[in-house]
């Protein structure tokens, strides 16, 4: 039982990388139905930024007192900017080109920008595994008999956090208002004097700054990356935004968390290998059932 | 997707063009008196830290050769280097697909490599076909020369052997490994392994010698491709309460990674045991600090200990600035094998042997002295003097700690 708890909360951490991404996914389609391929490598430039401004702030092992704090902040925050930024100029050279093209060339794109990025992480780091400088300490605190490490508590909590500001931005704000009625229906968005270029190009800024927060989390918690890291991650994370119904921003966040529990069970119950097919199997039956995801009848982005 | 609109053939032909362009083109050099061996390494991402030292080990024999004069001069001497790297992994399509470049350009009369057993997997088919001598270096997994899965690799020429390794198999290393365990009184072992051909082939060889050896084998797992994340793997072996961790695979398919997380999952100072796959810097680099207290088998000797392999270390410290692996020496000891092959070829006819002349003389190959020691191969391709050396991560450095002798 313990240990099953202990999986819990593995799956949980897991899960919590997956819902950041998983709601960069599901924030494109719900504005301009676009399956932004590039994300997953957004994901990875977030982490490589993280190394490069770690590295500028000189922290290289365990950080502890004000400056692990500080470090921590500084670094979530210019890599949250500096992958919206990315995610804005792949918006405005990529895809606004495109908006009205057949949907099959927004697509191919997306899947070329993919590689574009992948090539250029190469050319910037190396084609090989980085470690990723060891700046969370890591205690483990026990909750009844199950150790929870700092490290998941973060990610859990982080990615917590960031998925209720998001909710709250949308739903509470102008300019959150503006992109569900750019989702709606977007001439008559432009017609009620809504920017429908700036709604689309903050829709990628922010789904994008999300990424880049989850690839300081997986840096951190998993202390390695490699250019190719978003491959498995982004197909995951698009997997969990489907599951959770695409489009959703709850469902994003259920649906990350959903198939890191999955996971995490299975390799406990059955075997690792197994992992993926249980995964995708539940995928399908979710489909066949509520072909529109878990989430997917009560629409936040997109009605 | 319902229907496919009508603008939407420009990015299709745009995507098979750039998938195009991603394969390498076949090249077709005139034979004239140039003579190339053709090498299929991991040269980029994740394995180049293997891949790397071995072509370089290649690669020095071949200049080595081409500088004292080929023949008395009268061919030049080429290495061709094709990597069979795709989106950073070693790719068995894109072995397949540089043999048979390599077979495509006449003046490729052997050739080495490649480093992963499933990419040999994918390779041996075609250069049984054509009739090319091909020497690995590295690629350890039975089924690649014994056996019934043997056989089934040679459907052209069931009974030509066309596939030669200076390395030892796996069920030896499996041995081997089980062998050591023992010796470092280990007596509960969890398997973990990386579901490629390699892995599964080495974990299953050293399951079958653990039991015999006094191992109580707690649980085998295989990963699946592209996993990052083994809290819940580690979570599960912790529950075991495991002496030693084995892993069956390469440093690039989780071997590195599984071990980093050890220690977050209260798995710090249980010892991680392993193959030669995960024998590079490339594993201690991606798992910190954690790599110590790692163990290995490579399949090879020690070049740094062996009096016949001093006049090469020198000689590649010198060309590359690097230190060599043990599997350089192999490579180094794969051309100089051929080459002898292709000269008696030449001293037989006068002229630039066929590929069937130099296959048949690589196949004769018997008591070659070398620097990895005395070379000969067996009726099923294999070297005729395997050995395994057992090594340990201290404190970021590689130590040799045993040398095991395959009866």
């Amino acid at each position: 039982m313990t240990l099953f708890a202990q999986q819990i909360v593995n799956g949980l951490a897991l899960g919590g990388i997956y819902a950041l991404i998983a709601l960069g996914y599901t924030m494109v389609f719900g504005i301009i139905e676009l399956i932004n391929f590039a994300h997953g490598d957004v994901y990875t430039l977030g982490t490589f930024f993280s190394l490069t401004i770690l590295g500028l702030l000189g922290a290289t092992g365990e950080l502890h007192g004000p400056f692990l704090i500080v470090a921590v902040v500084v670094t979530v925050v210019l890599s949250m900017l500096l992958s919206g930024l990315v995610g804005v100029i792949i918006e405005r050279l990529a895809y606004r080109p495109l908006r009205n093209a057949p949907r099959l060339a927004p697509l191919i794109t997306a899947i070329g920008v993919s590689f574009i990025l992948q090539n250029l992480m190469i050319y910037w780091h190396g084609p090989s595994p980085l470690p990723f400088p060891q700046i969370l300490p890591n205690p483990s605190f026990a909750v009844g008999p199950v150790q929870i490490a700092a490290k998941q508590a973060f990610v859990i909590v982080l990615a917590v956090v960031l998925m209720i500001v998001l909710q709250l931005f949308v739903t509470r704000t102008k300019l959150g208002s503006a992109m569900r009625a750019t989702a709606q229906d977007r001439d008559a968005a432009r017609l009620m004097g809504i920017d429908v270029n700036t709604t689309i190009a903050l829709t990628f800024f922010i789904g994008s700054a999300l990424a880049g927060a989850a690839g300081f989390v997986s840096g951190a918690y998993y202390g390695t990356t490699w250019f190719f890291n978003g491959f498995a991650a982004g197909l995951k994370a698009f997997t969990a935004a489907v599951l959770g119904g695409i489009g959703n921003i709850a469902g994003a966040m259920l649906g990350g968390f959903a198939i890191g529990l999955v996971e995490a069970l299975t390799t406990q119950l059955l075997s690792d290998q197994w992992s993926n097919i249980v995964v995708f199997g539940l995928l399908v039956v979710v489909l066949i059932v509520r072909p529109s995801g878990l989430l997917g009848a009560t629409l936040s982005t997109k009605a | 997707m319902r229907l496919i609109p009508p603008g939407s053939a420009l990015p299709i032909a745009l995507a098979l063009v750039i998938a195009l362009a991603a394969c390498s083109s076949p090249a077709s050099a005139p034979a004239g008196n140039t003579i190339k061996i053709g090498i299929d390494l991991p040269l980029s991402g994740a394995d180049a830290a293997v891949g790397q030292p071995i072509d370089n080990g290649a690669i020095l024999a071949v200049e080595e050769a081409n500088a004292a004069g080929f023949d008395g001069g009268k061919f030049k001497l080429e290495a061709d280097s094709l990597d069979d790297t795709t989106q950073g992994l070693h790719d068995p399509a894109q072995g397949a697909q540089n043999v048979k470049t390599l077979i495509g350009d006449p003046a490729v009369l052997a050739m080495v490599g490649p480093y992963n057993s499933n990419v040999a997997k994918s390779e041996i088919p075609l250069t049984n076909d054509a009739g090319l001598a091909q020497i690995s270096p590295a690629t350890t997994a039975d089924g690649l020369t014994i056996g019934a899965p043997a056989k089934t690799l040679r459907q052209s020429h069931p009974d030509t052997i066309a596939f030669f390794r200076t390395c030892t198999r796996d069920s030896e290393q499996g041995a081997a490994l089980a062998h050591f365990a023992q010796q470092l009184h280990f007596k509960r072992v969890f398997i973990v392994d990386d579901n490629e051909t390699y892995g599964l082939d080495l974990a299953d060889a050293f399951a079958a010698s653990a039991a015999t050896d006094g191992l109580t084998v707690l649980g085998h797992e295989h990963l699946a491709s592209h996993q990052q994340d083994f809290k819940a793997l580690l979570t599960k072996i912790a529950a075991a309460k495991p002496d030693v961790v084995f892993f069956g695979g390469v440093s690039s398919t989780g071997g590195a990674l599984l071990r980093r997380q050890m220690p977050d999952a209260g798995l710090r100072s249980v010892p991680f045991f392993g193959g030669d796959g995960i024998a590079s810097d490339e594993f201690i680099k991606t798992a910190g600090s954690a790599a110590n207290g790692s163990y290995w088998t490579i399949a090879a000797p020690d070049v740094n200990k062996l009096p016949s392999a001093q006049a090469f270390v020198a000689a590649y410290r010198k060309r590359f600035n690097a230190e060599p692996i043990g599997y350089s020496a192999a490579a180094y000891t794969a051309v100089m094998v051929e080459l002898a092959a292709i000269q008696k070829g030449i001293g037989a006819v006068g002229s630039l042997p066929s590929r069937a002349t130099v296959l048949a003389n690589v196949a004769a190959t018997k008591g070659f002295a070398s620097p990895i020691g005395t070379v000969g191969f067996d009726a099923n391709g294999d070297t005729t003097a395997p050995v395994l050396t057992l090594q340990t991560v201290t404190g970021g450095k590689v130590v040799t700690v045993d040398v095991y002798t395959v009866k």
